[in-house]
């Protein structure tokens, strides 16, 4: 089932075009990967889907984005709304500076999702756990967040996205910051994730795009030139641009 | 699809190296298999001898291939093209080494028969021989040129093989029952007549590989089949 329909997508930094009318469905409960060069606009799109580029003045974007059959550029959208039914994990872990109950917790109570602090446990025991990090954590959840280390950093940062039971989780290179263990453990998290979040993860990776992903678009210049099941993707691509890039010819 | 060089000038090489060391040992197959026939139908021990000692040769280059390729996926975890390239190369080199296996034991089994084959059985022989080797040199040629269309004319050759196959069986069984004292001589020239059908075989699987090579999928279908064979064997 399709999640999100984007249609005719324009994306403009001021007079600098930066996507060109991209067209991608993206598939309900799979891990759909983005890559392409850097500046290829996958980042852009990614932020297209909860409308972090609204916080850029000089960026407007043009087209049509549903989720659910709902336009998210629509005028009477939410967009605190949309921001919790649509979480984003970014590049470098980043825990609020404060204890690790209070990153996790911090979202549930802005959006009033507990009515006792029992009820609120919950919750942060639950996103820990399905986070992976309960183990490690629960003797010391009223300590830093960021006297954690850098895998346990992002998976905190998941526990406290998925906190607000996000439908769709966005991740801009989630690992690209982490050794090869912790890139393991957030992968093997990628995977049980989709069971209940629709994922679209930004990726350098091409091995990692290969390992975690249902469905891979590759982005050029601001176009998406192809995008289809991951396994047709790094197999036998269509398109000789997409093969020049993953097989390691570009430029 | 037309490739550009890759970024990485040392990757690109050692494709180049696997690709070369196919059709190197492609071609001492070609020779083997043309050695063993000639050898064979002229009578020439100097050749099937020729042929015995050579198949090392052919080992090595196997065990080399072998070695590029778990070293490009260990090293360069390859992907499209360049994954379908070093896959493609293992398991041709796997069906090449049998070539080179069964011309080596066309030659042993030359060195041990009568000097003087009925004309019939040899021409029989050089019919199927001719077609197998035909096919064996227009799948190399498939490989160099990367060339699907001429994988798909080797995959759907195989059926005559198959048919010509049977006809020098033919032969053979009546040349054995014509006297007690042709057995030897006979089973010997059963399993060359095989032996060429086998490579036959082996040599269709190679064009298989080519077109999965150039085309990213299978090729779909049952494999060409001639009329039923007289001996049963591996398909």
């Amino acid at each position: 089932m399709i999640k999100i329909k984007a249609k005719d997508v324009d994306v403009f930094y001021g007079k600098k075009q930066a996507l060109f009318n991209i067209s991608l469905d993206i598939e309900e409960n799979q891990v759909t990967a983005l890559i392409g060069p850097s500046g290829c606009g996958k980042s852009t799109f990614l932020r297209c889907l909860n409308r972090m580029n609204d916080v850029i003045d000089i960026c407007s974007v043009k087209g049509k984005i549903l989720i659910n059959d709902f336009n998210i550029n629509d005028k009477s959208c939410d967009v605190v709304r949309l921001r919790e039914k649509i979480g984003m994990v970014f590049q470098k872990p980043n825990p609020f500076p404060k204890t690790l109950y209070e990153n996790v917790s911090y979202g549930p109570t802005i959006h009033g999702m507990a009515q006792s602090k029992q009820e609120m446990d919950e919750i942060v025991e639950t996103s820990l756990k399905k986070a992976a990090l309960w183990k490690e954590v629960k003797d010391r959840l009223h300590e830093p967040g960021t006297g954690l280390s850098g895998g346990q950093q992002q998976r905190l940062c998941i526990a406290r996205a998925i906190s607000v039971r996000p439908e769709v989780i966005l991740m801009d290179e989630p690992c690209s910051a982490l050794d090869p263990i912790a890139t393991a453990q957030i992968e093997e998290l990628i995977d049980e994730l989709k069971k209940e979040h629709t994922i679209i993860i930004v990726t350098h990776s091409m091995a990692q795009a290969a390992r975690v992903s249902q469905h891979t678009g590759f982005f050029h210049l601001g176009q998406l030139i192809e995008h289809g099941s991951t396994d047709k993707i790094f197999k036998n691509p269509d398109n000789t641009k997409t093969q020049d890039y993953i097989t390691g010819r570009f430029g | 699809m037309t490739e550009a060089p890759h970024t990485v000038k040392s990757y690109e090489e050692e494709l180049k190296n696997l690709n070369a060391n196919i059709i190197k040992m492609g071609s001492a197959c070609e020779e083997a298999l043309g050695k063993a026939i000639q050898a064979i139908t002229t009578r020439n021990s100097d050749f099937a001898e020729a042929v015995i000692n050579d198949d090392e040769k052919i080992d090595k280059y196997e065990a080399l291939i072998e070695q590029q390729v778990v070293n490009l996926i260990a090293l360069r975890q390859p992907m499209a093209i360049d994954l379908r390239e070093t896959v493609t190369a293992l398991k041709m080199s796997s069906d090449l080494e049998r070539i080179g296996d069964l011309s080596k034991n066309i030659s042993k089994r030359t060195l041990l028969l009568n000097e003087n084959l009925p004309k019939n059985l040899v021409d029989a022989l050089n019919r199927v021989s001719a077609s197998v080797q035909k096919q064996l040199k227009s799948t190399l040629d498939a490989y160099l040129e990367r060339s699907a269309p001429m994988a798909v004319n080797v995959w759907e050759g195989d059926e005559q093989i198959d048919d010509l196959t049977n006809l020098c069986m033919q032969e053979v069984i009546k040349y054995l029952k014509e006297n007690e004292k042709n057995l030897d001589d006979g089973t010997h020239l059963l399993f060359v007549t095989k032996n060429v059908e086998r490579i036959g075989d082996h040599t269709t699987n190679v064009a298989e590989q080519i077109y999965y090579l150039v085309k990213g999928e299978y090729l779909e279908g049952d494999r060409p089949k001639g009329t039923e064979p007289i001996v049963s064997g591996e398909k």
